[in-house]
């Protein structure tokens, strides 16, 4: 029998039945999609990090190396089970050539090595630990996917030769947002190069036990061991390699969660209507004694089947875009162990998904409890009382024309009924405009101030070399004669001890120098400009567990000086442990210094560029926007792609799910259609009624879409970028696509998809429903 | 006397193939300004398929149907609907409301489709009716909260609230109890007596034998015509004595 009410329903349904089943579909098809890209990417993470042997703690260091005390340190410290120093040798990106172009335009700081004795290899794309020969030459494997090189060209370095004999992965540096790239080289080819740059240390530890990590760490702070570059440990390697892919997940997932939201909307619009519909005779199979969940079954069999139906064929799909979208994780990473246990957990997403849809129609159902047998038989339909709608009477509107007025009055009259429309709409709204904010937040130069960088035209770094301080006043001098430039500072990078809680001491960098020319956006607080104050990087704060206006005792010259902190802002340079700070000092060593310069023309930014490169070739110049580019492009471009795909995907929604409500519509409402028309209402004006309608729900949906994008929209993209180590966030909108594009879009696409709708009421004839 | 409606010969019927019937068989009816008529004959004789044939709500198969001289079969919807609206006035036997509008609403609604500026004066002109039918208090509530009667005047209402030149009621008292019945009859009678033609399908032999002329329908053809004087109120008696007569002669 169930087989039978199954079979009718559907067939009367069609159009509706398949929207519920596609968006089912790809609703189970997203989870189980997310559910083995998690999986995939946690395993080929740690296999890739296992076959490497990545360090559990890195300390970057350039400057004079006391490798006799290290290995001191390193023996007499019970928590390290391996220790090795690696060179790293860092070239001038301009002095790389491969295939006859140069990477003088790339801001990653390039450099090259040799494969490691103990541990920290660089792999193949097959996983192996590469032997590299002389006169060969593996290269990135982002360079790869970019197409910067390919397997065969040449790369030139200086006057030394290479040929490119493969592509490497680096469980440390694989990742855009690791600053370094290695290139690996034989031992002897690495001799001959070795005068081209300049040496930088990577000094490495393995522990017996990972969690002792923050111990270790401690340790290696007090002993007072080489400290000149940034720190890096284990999880912060995962957390790098994880995030590009992690954040196209959670992507996913967050459009599955919309998706599934939707078919639930289809679900409970087409439930309503038929609870509606079918109302009297609810009423009467309760009168005649049948129970409750009786009915209820009538009515959930058919969504079983859908749901299964729907969750089945998205599982299969899910096989289709798999390898599309694991492509970038095995290319990176490689093949994931687990890859077995992956479909597992894809099964789970559809299941859960199976269930989700099964609860929520049970839910929906409850309704039935409500339907009195006596009021049923006796009004035919459920009594939707609204007492907004009753004071909006035709007899003393004098604003709106007739037709609009009737659609209004009716989605004031049956709320429950347009709210799902509404929430559909709501969410197609947020689908479009959260994307669109978020990449125009991140491709906005200002967004950089979140990164922890001054938002200025020029950013020119002094590092690894000596007379720093020289060469930057050598720059200096030359910005003040140069009457391009509008505006400029210097900021010295320096490190000193902070005196923690306990008594104990800890190495902190202090960027010194005027922070109110070019100011970063400050989560808290403002930036430091007394003598006395500092400011402290998000995750520094964190650390040593200071808030704006507690003090900090910094160790200068010598002397303990008591400090307040002044502000706490976001960053992502320097492991995101960076401090602010204007006091004058001659008695720490400079680590680096980064010069910032805004242009009275911007449009000259590349010009001066090259200009100033020529000029001081010992400093790296980079136009701001290029180093946007290269440090946020692959984000910037995924995220463009990201929400071009939302806008499409959320008009398609908008269209389809308005088409198939006007039709449902138009089907429970021949009656009153019929009516109207026998006394005189032409099609067009039923048309605009609907239309009136569509409009109205949809105006009050962009109104609160927009809200919500701006408010819980901005949360959640705050909470991803936040990932990136930025802490405080807000959307820079464009209004005139925000405010003005994308509601036309949604506008056009609802009257488009009204128009069709509703053609079917064109059809509906007056002596067909007004029966005598 | 002028004609407000001229019907030659109208063919109509439903189904296809072997299922094919016709429910109109060649009806020609002319109707006079002013005039009351009603139709009388058995269930699925094709009284409601014609009403809906003379004012345009349905299409015909062949033959003609002129109102006010315009052919309606050769007019576009818009122009029909539009003298649905304005020239004609609808009642039926169930009462036609939308749920959304309260009384008032549903009344006014024909007539402000296009005259929203004189939303006042329609308002008033309804006022003025509903009081006139015996439902002055009742427009505020909804349609749910009157009985069938009181509906039923409001229908009378709606009709005539963009003052038609016709009326036409499928059995408006149909579902009414004697007494509101004759009481809707009263008001549809003083209508008539003001000006307006009517055109009533009835069963009963009492409502029919209050109007000008009564067409009998039998399988889709007019079988027979009855004429009286204009009804004053003295003669009921025998009048319905000729219409009994005249129904059991023809084995209705
Ligand atoms: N849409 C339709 N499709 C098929 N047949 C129809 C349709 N509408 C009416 N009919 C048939 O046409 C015939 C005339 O119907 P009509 O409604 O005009 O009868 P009627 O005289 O008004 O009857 P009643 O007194 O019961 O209201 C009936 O036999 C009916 O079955
Ligand atoms: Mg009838």
């Amino acid at each position: 029998m169930y087989y039978k009410i199954i079979r009718n329903d559907i067939s009367k349904s069609k159009l509706i039945t398949l929207t519920t089943t596609i968006f089912i579909a790809a609703a189970a098809m997203l989870v189980t999609l997310s559910a083995i890209l998690v999986v995939n990417l946690s395993g080929a993470i740690d296999s890739l990090m296992k076959q490497a042997k990545t360090p559990h703690f890195l300390q970057m260091h350039s400057g004079d190396i006391d490798t006799v005390r290290l290995k001191d340190f390193a023996e007499k410290n019970s928590h390290v089970d391996e220790f090795q120093v690696l060179e790293f040798l860092n070239i001038d990106s301009a002095k790389i050539v491969i295939d006859r172009n140069s990477l003088a335009d790339n801001v990653q700081d390039n450099g090259f090595s040799t494969q490691s004795e103990k541990f920290d290899y660089l792999l193949d794309l097959d996983g192996n630990i590469i032997n590299v020969s002389d006169g060969e030459i593996y290269v990135p494997v982002g360079y790869f996917k970019d197409g910067t090189a390919k397997v065969g060209d040449k790369v030139v370095i200086d006057e030394k030769k290479f040929t490119v004999a493969g592509f490497l992965r680096d469980s440390q540096m694989n990742s855009l947002l690791a600053s370094s790239k290695r290139f690996l080289v034989s031992e002897n080819d690495y001799a001959e190069i070795k005068d081209y740059g300049s040496t930088e240390y990577l000094i490495e530890f393995r522990l017996k036990d990972l969690s002792e990590i923050g111990t270790f760490e401690a340790a290696y702070t007090s002993a007072g061991l080489e400290v000149n570059g940034p720190t890096i440990t284990y999880p912060l390697f995962k957390m790098l390699n994880a995030i590009s892919d992690g954040l196209m997940i959670a992507v996913i997932l967050l459009v599955s969660v919309l998706v599934v939201a939707i078919a639930f909307m289809c679900i409970r619009f087409t439930l309503l209507a038929k609870i509606e519909d079918d109302y009297r005779e609810i009423g009467v199979m309760k009168a005649i004694g049948l129970r409750v969940s009786d009915i209820k079954k009538l009515y959930l069999a058919k969504y079983t089947v859908i749901a299964a139906v729907g969750s089945t064929l998205g599982f299969a799909l899910s096989f289709l875009f798999r390898g599309m979208l694991l492509e970038n994780i095995r290319l990176y990473m490689g093949e994931s162990e687990n890859s077995s246990i992956a479909i597992i957990f894809g099964i789970i997403g559809m299941l859960l998904v199976f269930l989700a849809i099964i609860a929520y129609v049970s839910k929906v159902l409850k309704r039935f409890r409500k339907i009195s047998a006596a009021e049923a038989i006796r009004f035919g339909a459920l009594q939707e009382k609204s007492a907004g709608a009753k004071r909006f009477c035709l007899s003393r509107n004098r604003l709106l024309h007739t037709n609009i007025f009737l659609g209004v009055k009716d989605v004031l009259a049956r709320k429950g009924l347009y709210a799902t429309m509404l929430a559909v709409l709501v969410i197609s709204t947020f689908i479009i405009i959260v994307p669109q904010n978020l990449s125009n937040t991140i491709s906005s130069k200002s967004f950089i101030t979140y990164m922890g960088i001054g938002n200025s035209d020029i950013r020119i770094d002094i590092q690894q070399t000596d007379h720093i301080s020289k060469k930057a006043a050598e720059i200096i001098r030359t910005l003040e004669h140069d009457s391009t430039i509008s505006k400029h500072t210097l900021l010295t990078t320096k490190s000193f001890k902070a005196k923690t809680e306990n008594g104990s001491e800890e190495r902190i960098k202090i960027e010194l120098g005027d922070h109110s020319i070019f100011p970063v956006e400050y989560s808290k607080g403002r930036a430091p400009v007394k003598e006395d104050e500092i400011a402290l990087s998000a995750i520094n704060a964190d650390e040593l567990g200071k808030k704006v206006g507690d003090g900090m005792t910094l160790v200068i010259d010598g002397k303990e000086n008591k400090l307040t902190v002044s502000g706490i802002y976001s960053d992502i340079s320097n492991g995101g442990k960076t401090a602010k700070a204007v006091f004058p000092d001659h008695s720490a060593d400079i680590m680096w210094c980064v010069i910032y310069a805004k242009l009275s023309d911007k449009s000259l930014a590349a010009d001066k560029t090259s200009e100033y490169a020529n000029k001081f070739n010992f400093a790296k110049i980079s136009g701001i926007d290029e180093y946007i580019t290269q440090t946020f492009g692959s984000t910037i471009s995924s995220v463009d792609k990201a929400s071009t795909a939302a806008i499409i995907i959320a008009l398609i929604i908008t269209i389809l799910i308005t088409i198939l409500f006007m039709k449902l519509l138009i089907a429970k409402d021949r009656y009153p259609i019929a009516v109207m028309k026998a006394f005189g209402f032409t099609n067009s004006d039923i048309m605009a009624q609907y239309m009136s309608r569509a409009v109205f729900v949809l105006i009050i949906g962009i109104i609160l879409g927009t809200f919500l994008a701006n408010t819980l929209g901005e949360v959640l993209a705050g909470a991803v970028i936040s990932s990136f180590g930025a802490s405080s966030f807000h959307f820079a909108v464009n209004p005139l696509t925000a405010y003005l594009l994308s509601p036309l879009m949604m506008i056009s696409s609802v009257l488009i998809a009204t128009i069709i709708g509703t053609s079917g009421a064109g059809k509906i004839k007056i002596s067909e429903h007004i029966k005598e | 006397m002028k004609k407000i409606i001229i019907c030659e010969h109208i063919e109509k019927s439903f189904g296809e193939g072997n299922e094919k019937r016709n429910v109109l068989d060649g009806v020609s009816v002319e109707i006079n300004e002013g005039e009351f008529v009603s139709i009388m004959g058995p269930s699925g004789s094709g009284k409601s398929t014609l009403m809906y044939a003379v004012s345009g709500m349905d299409s015909i198969d062949s033959g003609k149907v002129s109102f006010e001289g315009k052919n309606l079969s050769t007019l576009r919807e818009k122009e029909l609907a539009d003298i649905r609206r304005t020239e004609m006035g609808f009642v039926f036997q169930q009462p036609t409301m939308l749920k959304n509008l309260n009384i008032l609403d549903n009344i006014i609604l024909p007539s402000i489709r296009d005259n929203r500026k004189s939303a006042t004066k329609i308002t008033e002109k309804a006022r003025v009716l509903m009081e006139k039918v015996g439902i002055g208090e009742l427009e505020k509530r909804d349609i749910t909260q009157v009985s069938g009667g009181q509906l039923q005047r409001a229908g009378i209402c709606r009709a005539l609230i963009s003052n038609p030149k016709i009326i036409f009621g499928d059995e408006p008292t149909g579902a009414l109890n004697s007494k509101s019945a004759q009481e809707i009859m009263d008001i549809i009678s003083e209508i008539n007596t003001e000006g307006t033609a009517v055109m009533l399908v009835t069963h009963d032999a009492k409502i029919a034998a209050r109007t000008e002329r009564i067409l009998f329908m039998c399988d889709g053809k007019i079988v027979s015509e009855m004429r009286f004087k204009k009804y004053n109120g003295s003669d009921i008696d025998d009048r319905m004595k000729k219409v009994t007569a005249k129904m059991r002669e023809l084995g209705i």
